[in-house]
């Protein structure tokens, strides 16, 4: 596992973690609890429109999309977290994030669900990875995929909650469609997490996907797909491409290993 | 994803660009409503444009299978290449859906 603790981070099922708040600034109190965790200034990491700030250990984003986390990737921080429009800094602010280590070699990103969707997660993941030399284009492609399976598991079927076999009935994708447009209309399901905590050596990338939903029995996935299913590929894909896969935390946690 | 239709006496064509993956099961309704056009006989989807495919997006090529195959229809995938063609490989769809390479 080589110790991820990102897989240890979910709060309990389907509940928003303690997060705070923030449209246009980031709260005193997260900002003091950021560097005390990373040990920079107050003033560094208290910051309003974070990307000015060069200092700062960690990149808190009130709203993010493409170009904001291509620019908050650009500082070179270990931390970009999507802040939640919830609790508006009153609630207890002890987020998980703040417990995920600092390493040199690694980033950890933190956005919203409403967000992740339609993003193209796995992409700028793998742009950045790109970026800090870490992907070749040779290794690229399998990595965008299995991640990208990987996000789309935790953000369908982990934060969404639709079972996977919901287009298996007759007419299902109609019903699958409909459900995605009610729960990408949920406040709270939209504000559920999507944590991606990527950590590399000189000839391995291992990277965690975390989500907050209701997990699942990961024994019980079959190890190959009927030809003509309409679902349950995803793994099927990831074990044929990543050089190990492992899932932890009843479900809510898929570690990907690949060799670089 | 993005796709253009092409309608000939007993074929149609739609050729499908940019990504098809779990984002675009709204589109997969417009699909199969284009295979109750009258006197269609086969179903070309032309993959040329197409630059990623994920696992639900096959199931959305096995969902149109299944729908054209109820119409006696043939549904035929076109022109893949690169990490589609790879997504497909992987997949081994090609034992359930006409694929010409």
């Amino acid at each position: 596992m080589d110790g991820f603790p990102a897989c240890s981070l979910p709060g309990p099922a389907g509940a928003l973690r303690p997060f705070s708040v923030v449209r246009d600034r980031v709260p005193a109190e997260i900002a003091a609890r950021v560097a005390a965790r990373f040990g920079v200034s107050e003033a560094a990491a208290g910051v309003g429109d974070a990307l000015d700030v060069r200092a700062a250990a960690a990149v808190l984003l009130a709203q993010a999309d493409r170009d904001i986390l291509r620019g908050a990737f650009g500082l070179n921080r270990f931390l970009t977290v999507e802040l939640t429009e919830r609790e508006e800094g009153t609630g207890a602010i002890d987020a998980d994030w703040l417990g995920a280590p600092p390493v040199e070699r690694g980033f950890y990103l933190s956005l919203t669900t409403g967000t992740a969707y339609g993003l193209q997660c796995a992409v700028l993941v793998c742009d950045e990875l790109t970026r800090r030399g870490v992907l070749t284009p040779e290794r690229r492609g399998n990595v965008e995929l299995c991640l990208h399976e990987a996000i789309a598991n935790a953000i369908v079927h982990g934060n969404l909650g639709i079972p996977s076999a919901t287009k298996e009935q007759p007419e299902g994708y109609r019903l699958f469609s409909r459900l995605l447009r009610e729960r990408l209309g949920d406040g709270a399901v939209r504000q559920r997490r999507i944590d991606i905590f990527a950590r590399w050596t000189a000839d391995s990338l291992s990277i965690a996907v975390v989500d907050q939903g209701n997990g699942f029995d990961a024994a019980a996935l079959p190890q190959d797909t009927d030809s003509g299913a309409h679902s349950g590929r995803g793994f099927v894909f990831m074990r044929a491409l990543a050089r190990r896969i492992h899932v932890t935390d009843g479900g809510r946690c898929t570690l990907l290993q690949f060799d670089l | 994803m993005n796709f253009q239709v092409h309608r000939s006496s007993e074929t149609i064509e739609v050729l499908l660009s940019g990504r098809l993956e779990f984002t675009d099961h709204d589109s997969l309704p417009d699909l199969v409503d284009l295979l109750n056009n009258e006197g269609t006989r086969r179903f070309i989807l032309d993959m040329d444009g197409l630059t990623f495919i994920d696992s639900a997006g096959i199931g959305m090529l096995l969902i149109l299978q299944d729908e054209a195959e109820q119409r006696n229809i043939k549904l035929i995938l076109r022109k893949l290449q690169g990490d589609v063609l790879r997504s497909i490989d992987l997949a081994r769809i090609g034992e359930v859906v006409a694929i010409e390479r």
